[in-house]
């Protein structure tokens, strides 16, 4: 679905790459949160001081929030898990989030970004594997005996694939599926304020979204790092 | 948050994305068949063994779940 009037894209046209703008606004609204991001945290984090200001003590709760909830799941091993899952959580739910703003596209209503979030995911959790039981990992994949190989190794293949999908999926279409209501709701009875129960409610679909998407790869990270069954 | 919250929470994620492993496993099974099949034109076989392993898969998932809630 074309949507009406995006602001960003608006801009590119004017700069003559209207083109490419209109086919990727997921690609140019991923930059846009990407800049947002720098902005919010990296360059305070440079000026880090031991009285904090108003936007250190936000990103401090948050992180350390974040990190407290890791390490009840993880155990004391998983802690420096927290980069990873942190920046994932932190970019999905500002992907999210900018879609509530008229004008601004969620680049998570998009397959291609979820799936490259699932997919750094998926990648990372075979490293720790690999970096925890070396090259025994594999018996993560071959089940309890021996001639039993054959019948669960491509199950055990067919379940991590399944895992991707499941990650990306599950974002994708619930942020289409906000986009979409709003859009045909706006198209129906935009004049009456019908869409605004719905953008109230896409706050907590944002939010719990990226909390699952944040709390499941935790568990897949703590899987790898646990003894073979 | 207290440490009782963290762990329903955490089996509320695990439990409700069961559903979409299951039925994402069948497809995966299936695709791989069909694909497999139009490359070396055996139709039936091949889509029938992979869709029975991806029915396998996403059935191994909820017994996986089963035993992870009776250690509990």
């Amino acid at each position: 679905m074309e949507h009406p009037y995006l602001f960003f894209v608006k801009l590119f046209e004017a700069i003559g790459l209207g083109h490419w703008a209109h086919s990727n606004p997921h690609v140019l609204y991923s930059w846009v949160v990407i800049i947002l991001l720098i902005i919010l945290f990296y360059i305070p984090a440079k000026a880090l001081s031991m009285i904090p200001t108003k936007g250190q003590n936000v990103s401090e709760i948050l992180i350390s929030g974040l990190e407290e909830f890791m390490v009840t799941i993880t155990g004391e091993e998983g802690r420096w898990l927290l980069p990873v899952a942190a920046t994932v959580f932190i970019y999905v739910l500002t992907c999210n989030l900018l879609g509530l703003i008229p004008g601004f596209f969620p680049p998570s209503a998009n397959l291609n970004t979820t799936l490259s979030c699932a997919l750094t995911v998926f990648v990372f959790t075979h490293v720790i594997g690999i970096k925890y039981h070396g090259a025994k990992y594999i018996k993560h994949f071959l089940g309890p005996v021996w001639w039993m190989i054959p019948i669960i190794l491509p199950i055990e293949i067919i379940g991590h694939f399944a895992r991707v999908l499941s990650l990306s999926f599950r974002l994708f279409g619930n942020m289409m599926g906000h986009e979409l209501v709003l859009g045909i709701l706006f198209f129906l009875a935009g004049a009456f304020f019908v869409p605004l129960p719905i953008m109230a409610l896409g706050i907590l679909v944002c939010v719990i979204q990226a909390f699952v998407f944040f709390m499941l790869s935790v568990m897949y990270f703590t899987g790898a790092m646990e003894h073979a069954h | 948050m207290n440490k009782e919250k963290i762990h329903y929470l955490k089996d509320l994620a695990y439990y409700s994305s069961i559903g979409f492993q299951v039925s994402l496993s069948i497809v995966i099974g299936l695709g791989i068949g069909v694909w497999l099949d139009k490359k070396f034109s055996t139709t039936p076989w091949f889509t029938l063994i992979f869709l029975i392993l991806g029915i396998a898969a996403g059935f191994r998932n909820i017994g996986l779940a089963i035993k992870k809630s009776r250690k509990l």
